[in-house]
């Protein structure tokens, strides 16, 4: 009896992995998104990032080729799979459905319950509805497990719902708020006119009375699941604001916080009631922007409650309360610094900082927790705050950027430089605490650079007779190609790079025949290679990838577009046009606070790549780089892996 | 009722001393063993024995007989109403005792939700300190003069807020340190009142509310002395998180391990204690 006990505590230990072979390799790699090459070459050469100097010297340092296009969900799908967008099936974050010639978000889908069971207004599920990770291919942390090497995913981007084919996972860019999108959040108002008639993009603005001191409202949550009508799951909260001074009472629930004028909650639950038993947890951050004359409160989008996701967010289920139990509760959200609230106006650059400074501190905090329960096999550790704020303050660096006012830009001239730092602090820290058994690698996704001139592709289209509206007069705004007449249309564009032929046996109404396919296709590269920018005097695309020279045959080629636009460096496709709305213009000025990008031809975005020692197995690449990371424990990925992009 | 507790406290709180540091599941098995064995012994002596011993017995033979007649409905329905009028009069003789038993133990369960219903705070966690006014005290229009006296290594991040409709001043705190802190308030001029407030990782009396004086209002927060009677203020609150206790892999609300593990060890012990229940 006692021998099968041990043999079953080895078989378990073995199983489990963990502290089972003292001589597996230790391997951790710090995904730092967005992190440029250029800048950080600059600020290494100028002592800024000491961290970074100390591994250059102790195992290299040098730029990372990114996939085509340089987006973040398609570049992490790279390397996580060590294959192209062909064999994982990202091309961007949004695909379109040929059918509907509706976008969809490219990484993950959620679906009904097929069976329900209707009484009048309420309706319930025979069986679960699901959320499927559309990303193919497999995973290194996969390959690694199946040798028995334990791995740790954190917040890794394309990874949701999480594989559940590593030891533990959290899942990081891709994880939804509780309505379902990338991060809505909502602004609270007694001022009638605040944002009157303007669009607010990614979030919400509620108009509330102030009565007697008391300000009662409700938070917004996503329709509910029970009933047949689209009703949304509502819960209120109350202010009680002092009458003297610019402070409030926040009640939610049982939850109750004191606010001053410029101050953040912490994070606050919030449960939405379904039926008399069940419940759906969320949590928010309350900032109280003002107090009077106007009230303004910004409430951050609705994260799913690590404690009680209501979604999976980590493998196993257990692992994002027990991350929230002991480093504290945290924004489970995959892209959390808010853009969107800067880009509508409701946040001041400062407070988007601030906004931003939680949200990264939050990543940063929890690594020497998770660091100081890493064993042995694979950490992975990803931090997105760079990549966000570099969208948002690219600008106050570029005195050449169209769009850049001395008095306003420069004194935030330093802040990408300073989150660069930060970063870089996560580096030493990583180096501190590890032995020299254990390699670090720290690499990025792609680089960034400055967004001057924007491509607005469908207008292009347009205006060369590739694509036809139903109505010239109709004013842009358009979106989802809502003024797209597809009977004279061959060409049309979604998503930031993409370029869909509008082909006959696939596309709904399409009219191209497939035996004119590749000749369109040539023509249209040509033309658009061949396109100036007057205000530049350069070619504005640097070069058209088309989809059948460009991706392997790996069974999700058909999902992507037929050509890829590698726009020139400083060029970016138009936010409209990824939408599907044919403007007027095809270059204009980029004048939008977000104007730092990476959506560009990709030898222009390159990212960085420095280890601890020199890699048993070089990468110039994020599909090597994979190959690179099996290679330090010995193990061959599945297959080849394609040359230099 | 404030002298009762003023006994209680030190009594449990010197009886659970020697498990603070423990996780709470371990004081809560010594806490559900000792009413254990205090329910059976006045349980022992508060009830007729002999008489429930015969109306147990009353019961067993009508089981007995309905095994035994299972093919005679109208035996099996004449068993199944003895049973039913044998388990009334179990309840009746059971009623006595109870009587004896519940007073003590609500006593008990009082003072226990206040070591294990909440969790004491973490430094640097936020928590909110609110103070309510009496009513009678509070003039329309007219903000009260309120002074919080912190001692070190307690911090007010906040000025108050003042909420004239709920007679309600509000702060948020933040402790450095772990420790047990006193917080002094002072309202119009009237004399300091003080409340606890406990920065610990275990498990001890955490008092979130000390209120005026009152049987009811004692019986429920006996935790903490009651407000001096002339004081302007009719409580002050500290929000502590609610505990779970960690048992068999589950995070419960400490009653629940509280009753299934009293009722355990009382059905065990019975026989040892010679007692039927």
């Amino acid at each position: 009896m006692r021998a099968a006990v041990l043999a079953l505590a080895t078989v378990v230990a073995v199983a489990c992995g963990e502290g089972s072979d003292p001589s597996m390799p230790r391997v951790v790699i710090l995904g730092l998104d967005g992190m440029d090459h250029e800048l950080t070459t600059r600020l290494m050469a100028e002592g800024r990032l000491p961290g970074l100097s100390r591994l250059e010297k102790m195992g290299g340092y040098a730029p990372l080729g990114s996939s085509i296009p340089a987006q973040s969900p398609v570049a992490w799908s790279d390397f996580i799979t060590g294959q192209d967008a062909g064999v994982h099936g990202i091309f961007d974050f949004m695909h379109r459905d040929p059918q509907t010639m509706l976008p969809y978000l490219s990484t993950s889908r959620t679906e009904a319950p097929e069976h329900v069971l209707r009484l009048g207004d309420w309706q319930f599920p025979l069986d679960g509805g699901k959320v499927e990770l559309l990303r193919r291919g497999r995973a290194f942390w996969e390959i690694l497990e199946e040798h028995g090497i334990p791995t740790t995913i954190v917040r890794i981007p394309a990874n949701f719902p999480p594989s559940g084919t590593a030891s533990r996972e959290l899942s990081g860019m891709g994880t939804p708020d509780i309505l379902g999108s990338y991060g809505t959040f909502s602004y609270y108002t007694t001022d009638r006119l605040a944002f009157l008639g303007k669009d607010i993009a990614g979030g919400k603005v509620y108009t509330v009375e102030e009565e007697n001191g008391v300000i009662a409202a409700e938070l917004v949550g996503p329709d509910h699941p029970l009933k047949t009508i689209r009703e949304p799951l509502t819960t209120p909260f109350t202010l009680h604001v002092d009458p003297d001074r610019p402070a409030v009472k926040l009640e939610v629930g049982d939850e109750e916080r004191v606010l001053e004028e410029g101050e953040w909650s912490d994070w606050v639950t919030v449960t939405f009631d379904l039926i008399p038993t069940q419940t759906v947890s969320t949590e928010a951050r309350f900032y109280l922007r003002q107090v009077r004359p106007h009230l303004a409160l910004y409430v951050s989008p609705l994260n799913l409650d690590p404690m009680a996701p209501a979604l999976p967010i980590s493998t196993p289920e257990s692992w994002a309360s027990e991350l929230a139990a002991a480093t504290g509760r945290y924004y489970t959200q995959g892209m959390p610094e808010d853009t969107a609230a800067l880009a509508a106006g409701v946040f001041t650059r400062e407070e988007f900082l601030a906004q931003a400074e939680i949200a990264g501190g939050e990543v940063l905090d929890q690594f020497p927790w998770v660091l100081s329960r890493f064993d042995r096999g694979l950490l992975f550790y990803y931090v997105g705050n760079g990549d966000l704020v570099s969208h948002m303050m690219w600008r106050p660096m570029d005195p050449d950027h169209p769009a850049y006012d001395a008095e306003k830009d420069a004194p935030f001239a330093d802040v990408v430089p300073r989150v660069y730092e930060e970063m870089d602090g996560l580096v030493s820290y990583a180096l501190d605490h590890l032995g020299d058994d254990t390699l670090l690698i720290v690499m990025s996704d792609h680089g960034f650079t400055s967004w001057r001139r924007t491509f607005n592709l469908n207008a292009w289209l347009h205006q060369n007779g590739y694509l036809a509206v139903k109505d010239e007069t109709l004013p842009e705004g358009m979106e989802l190609f809502q003024n797209v007449d597809w009977s004279g249309t061959r060409a049309y564009s979604i998503g930031m790079n993409g370029l869909y032929v509008n082909l006959k046996g696939r596309e709904k109404d399409g009219i191209v025949p497939p035996s004119e396919r590749g000749a369109l296709l040539t023509e249209i590269a040509e033309r658009l290679e061949a396109t100036i920018d007057p205000e530049t005097g350069s070619p504005a695309i640097s070069r058209v990838y088309l989809r059948d020279e460009t991706y392997t045959d790996g069974g999700q080629r058909e999902i992507g577009p037929d050509a890829v636009i590698g726009y020139r460096k400083g060029t970016r496709g138009a936010d409209a046009s990824a939408l599907g709305e044919v403007g007027k213009e095809v270059l204009t000025d980029n004048d939008k606070p977000w104007s730092g990008d990476h959506e560009m031809d990709t030898p222009a975005v390159p990212g960085i790549l420095a280890t601890s020692r020199p890699l048993k197995r070089p990468a110039h690449n994020l599909r090597e780089l994979h190959a690179s990371v099996l290679a330090e424990f010995g193990v061959e990925p599945d297959e080849a892996i394609p040359g230099r992009n | 009722m404030s002298y009762v507790n003023a006994a209680l406290r030190p009594v449990f709180d010197l009886l659970l001393a020697p498990f603070a540091g423990l996780p709470p599941i371990v004081s809560l098995i010594v806490v559900s063993l000792l009413t254990a064995v205090l329910m059976l012994v006045v349980f022992k002596r508060t009830s007729n024995q002999t008489a429930l011993a015969g109306v147990k017995r009353h019961i067993h033979a009508g089981l007995f007989e309905i095994r035994l007649f299972n093919d005679d409905l109208r035996a099996i329905l004449r068993a199944q109403g003895e049973i039913l009028r044998h388990n009334l009069t179990y309840l009746r003789l059971s009623l006595a005792p109870m009587v004896w038993i519940l007073p003590p133990l609500v006593l008990v369960i009082a003072q226990l939700q206040f070591h294990y219903g909440y969790e004491g705070l973490r430094p640097a966690e936020a928590t909110l300190l609110r103070v309510d006014l009496k009513p009678e005290t509070v003039s329309a229009g007219i903000r009260p003069e309120a002074a919080l006296d912190l001692p070190p290594g307690l911090i007010a991040q906040t000025r108050e807020v003042w909420i004239p409709d709920e007679a309600e001043l509000a702060w948020r705190l933040v402790a450095e340190r772990e420790g047990d802190f006193e917080i002094g308030v002072r309202i119009d001029g009237a004399p300091l009142v003080t409340k606890t407030l406990r920065v610990t990782r275990r498990v001890v009396r955490l008092s979130p509310v000390r209120v005026e004086p009152g049987v009811l209002a004692q019986l429920i927060y006996p935790a903490e002395p009651p407000l001096p009677a002339d004081s302007p203020v009719q409580a002050i609150h500290v929000d502590y998180p609610d505990r779970e206790v960690s048992a068999l892999g589950l995070g419960l609300h400490w009653m629940i391990p509280f009753f299934v593990l009293s009722i355990v060890f009382a059905f065990a012990l019975r026989g040892w204690f010679k007692v039927t229940i």
